[in-house]
């Protein structure tokens, strides 16, 4: 299935609920981190600020509202869904 | 009574309140890291309790036990190959990111390392209407669980009470399901080698960097056909499956209730981290930070002149007319004196930064800066090491290491330098108080707004040499930015201020020392001339014009003369070699001893020091050229030792060291010719 581009957490529209589906990593160039620091497939989020100039995604998310930095590129890598 | 030792390893994720565990547990025996000698742990330290003395070791936090960055590499390492030199791991966990923490510690459980667990702050989980079950904890994970508030020193006692009663339970099963298609493999390895624990054999096959000694399983690798694995996807197996298992363990164990308060951090960020507030804050902080270092230093900065001055005069009254009066006197002292005085300008600048650090404020700047550091070739981490490079570049250089990617991090060793440091401060005091007239231009004062210059100059050139050197430098891997935003913590204060204090006593005794020599060294070649006395072997209490001293510092003058300088700054340069701030002990040691000079301060007397075509030595076109070159030089021997400690390349250190020193004399040239 072809998705559209607004299924990435990089283009994720600000402050609505979102979940996480997957990850394109195919080619295995998505960092390790990102899945270490708790972005895991079905894990709900948010995305709160982005630094100016498509700077670094503020984004909170799971249980434990956990909050961390990733950069428009690294967000590329992760499939998700609208929840509202 | 009978003392036994024992060693242990303080572990957890970045922020989550180890250092003030740390703290708390080690009381006022600690000793702060020496970053000069400091190779694995950031803090050691110990404490003695009931008659066992107990060493600690503060290891850099991480989240896996496979490493991304430098600090999460030493981690690793450490922790496996010094296995057997500690007596366990003491984990601790934030009750509020729980499941994050519990990734790395079941990781190091499986390694078979004896682990205690700590929850700390409590209190931030409870008003968020979170209840944690500890005593559930401790059976689902099989460990000793202690509950521990470490702000208000709460659950300490209690942590060393279980550490003296060797709670800490080693693993005797391996939590990790390792998966079928792997299983064959796993099994092959352990049977044809030593190697008991079959999670250590899985992670020499997740990991494509070498994981700490694990030899009794390497030397069987090349055996098999692990070649076709792809160690990232084995790592993202295994934190997908991990995660799958603490996800059933959290459910047991956490009760929440519905409502939810808004945390100060949340309040805060709204602010913070805002696209035009967010860096309208950050420069004012670093206003504020720098107007802090000027003004509030001005006071203890002149008592400190008055004192030493004093103290030279009184020696000098006290002592009978000779060498020792004048060693004391117009050497050691005045030189001493120096640098002591820039003690409480270093002190508040790393004070500020270190509260910066602790409250979790320096991760909102990364944040905000990632975007504007990139085209630079640097990434937002690079900032803290620039920042921390205003107070001293060897520690901003260690401070690389939480860098992931290999070229950010040697560009950002290779620019740091650059960066005014503490101790260019005294040199630029002094040079801008003898050029700058004493005006003011809308309230503010012209040296202000010199040394404001000086300090752009310095990140501008960073910024410059960063993109010259992300042409010249090779990639090696990819960029990214994946960081944790902690939640704001009120900074450690008072831990701040005494690991403050410690710094500057080294930079007193580090600096002291070696101003004390060349102080010494300096007054012989200045008190010793050629003999004008066939009979004698050199002359004594020579003028200084006449000393060897003078004779050292003209043989070098065709090359610094066409920078505007005279002798007197030749030896200055040269001794300086050793670290910028000794040319302004060599300054105040030589114009002590001029008696030709009249009398008054030695800034006095470098003000109206000529040279012998009667022009002014510090004429704006010399200060400027000088101010220039300091700008520039490399000139600290110690931050060249931590470069190649931290790039153990020569190549990239003497490259760093040539090319700050060839742009340092080009620049000055330059400016003085056009200024002159």
């Amino acid at each position: 299935m072809k998705r559209d581009i607004s299924d990435k957490l990089c283009c994720f529209p600000r402050n609505k609920f979102g979940k996480i589906l997957g990850y394109e990593n195919n080619d295995l160039v998505m960092p390790n981190k990102i899945i270490e620091m708790g972005l895991l497939p079905q894990t709900v989020f948010k995305v709160l600020y982005q630094a100016p100039f498509s700077g670094p995604l503020y984004i909170e998310f799971g249980d434990e509202k956990s909050r961390i930095a990733l950069r428009e590129e690294e967000a590329r890598f992760i499939i998700v869904e609208s929840l509202t | 009574m009978n003392t036994s030792n024992k060693q242990i390893l303080l572990v957890g994720n970045p922020n989550v309140g180890k250092s003030t565990v740390f703290n708390f547990l080690c009381g006022k025996k600690q000793k702060t890291g020496n970053y000069a000698g400091v190779t694995v742990a950031s803090h050691s330290g110990g404490y003695e309790y009931k008659g066992e003395r107990v060493e600690v070791i503060d290891l850099p936090g991480s989240y896996s036990i496979y490493p991304s960055s430098e600090d999460e590499a030493i981690f690793s390492k450490y922790l496996i190959d010094e296995q057997n030199n500690y007596s366990g791991v003491v984990y601790i966990l934030e009750a509020l990111s729980i499941k994050r923490g519990l990734l790395l510690f079941q990781q190091i459980q499986d390694l078979g390392i004896p682990i205690i667990l700590v929850v700390n702050q409590i209190d931030q989980a409870q008003r968020r209407g979170i209840t944690i079950d500890i005593a559930q904890l401790s059976k689902e994970l099989n460990v000793t669980v202690l509950q521990a508030n470490a702000k208000l020193n709460q659950g300490i006692e209690e942590l060393r009470d279980e550490i003296h009663k060797q709670s800490f339970t080693k693993s005797e099963t391996v939590s990790f399901d390792i998966p079928t298609e792997h299983r064959g493999l796993v099994f092959k390895i352990l049977q044809e080698t030593k190697e008991e624990n079959q999670y250590k054999v899985w992670t020499l096959l997740s990991s494509d960097t070498y994981l700490g000694k694990l030899e009794t399983v390497s030397e069987q690798m090349n055996n098999y056909e692990v070649k076709c694995l792809v160690p990232k996807r084995l790592q993202t197996q295994e934190t997908i499956r991990r995660y799958q298992e603490i996800d059933k363990i959290i459910g047991k164990v956490i009760s929440k209730k519905p409502q939810f308060k808004e945390l100060l951090t949340e309040k805060l960020d709204k602010v913070l981290v805002h696209q035009f507030w967010g860096y309208v804050i950050f420069g004012f902080v670093l206003l504020f930070i720098f107007q802090s270092v000027f003004f509030l230093a001005e006071y203890p900065m002149n008592w400190i002149s008055d004192f030493f001055l004093w103290l030279s005069g009184f020696v000098n009254a006290q002592l009978p007319a000779g060498p020792v009066n004048s060693l004391l006197a117009n050497g050691i002292i005045p030189g001493v004196g120096g640098i002591v005085v820039f003690a409480p300008q270093i002190g508040i600048l790393l004070y500020f930064l270190y509260l910066l650090e602790d409250s979790g404020y320096m991760s909102r700047v990364i944040f905000l800066m990632d975007r504007f550091l990139r085209p630079f070739g640097l990434n937002g981490k690079s900032i803290v090491p620039l920042v921390s490079g205003t107070a001293c570049a060897i520690p901003a250089i260690m401070s690389t290491r939480n860098i992931e990617n290999v070229k950010e991090r040697l560009i950002t060793i290779l620019v740091t330098p650059f960066m005014t440091c503490s101790a260019r401060l005294p040199v630029y005091s002094i040079i801008i108080g003898l050029i700058i007239p004493n005006k003011f231009f809308i309230g503010i004062s012209y040296k202000a707004l010199a040394l404001m210059a000086m300090y752009f100059l310095g990140f501008f050139t960073s910024l410059m040499a960063s993109l010259i050197l992300k042409k010249i430098i090779k990639s090696k891997g990819t960029s990214f930015l994946v960081m944790d935003l902690p939640s704001y913590k009120m900074p450690l204060f008072g831990y701040d201020f005494k690991i403050v204090l410690g710094k500057v006593w080294e930079f007193i005794t580090g600096a002291g020392k070696i101003i004390f020599l060349f102080s010494i060294v300096i007054w012989f070649f200045s008190y010793i001339g050629p003999k004008q006395n066939p009979k004698d072997f050199v002359a004594t209490d020579v003028k200084l014009e006449n000393s060897y001293l003078a004779k050292m510092g003209k043989s070098i003058e065709p090359a610094i003369a066409p920078l505007g300088y005279d002798w007197k700054m030749g030896v200055g340069i040269l001794t300086s070699f050793v670290a910028r701030e000794v040319f302004v002990g060599t300054m105040s040691t030589l114009y002590s001893l001029d008696e030709e000079a009249p009398e008054g301060t030695i800034i006095d007397k470098m003000r109206s020091d000529v040279k012998p075509n009667g022009e002014k030595v510090f004429s704006f076109a010399t200060g400027i050229s000088i101010l220039f070159f300091y700008a520039f030089a490399m000139q600290c021997v110690s931050t060249l030792a931590v470069v190649y400690r931290e790039t153990k390349s020569w190549k990239w250190t003497m490259a760093q060291l040539f090319g700050m020193s060839g742009l340092a004399y080009v620049a000055s040239l330059f400016v003085y010719q056009i200024l002159k």
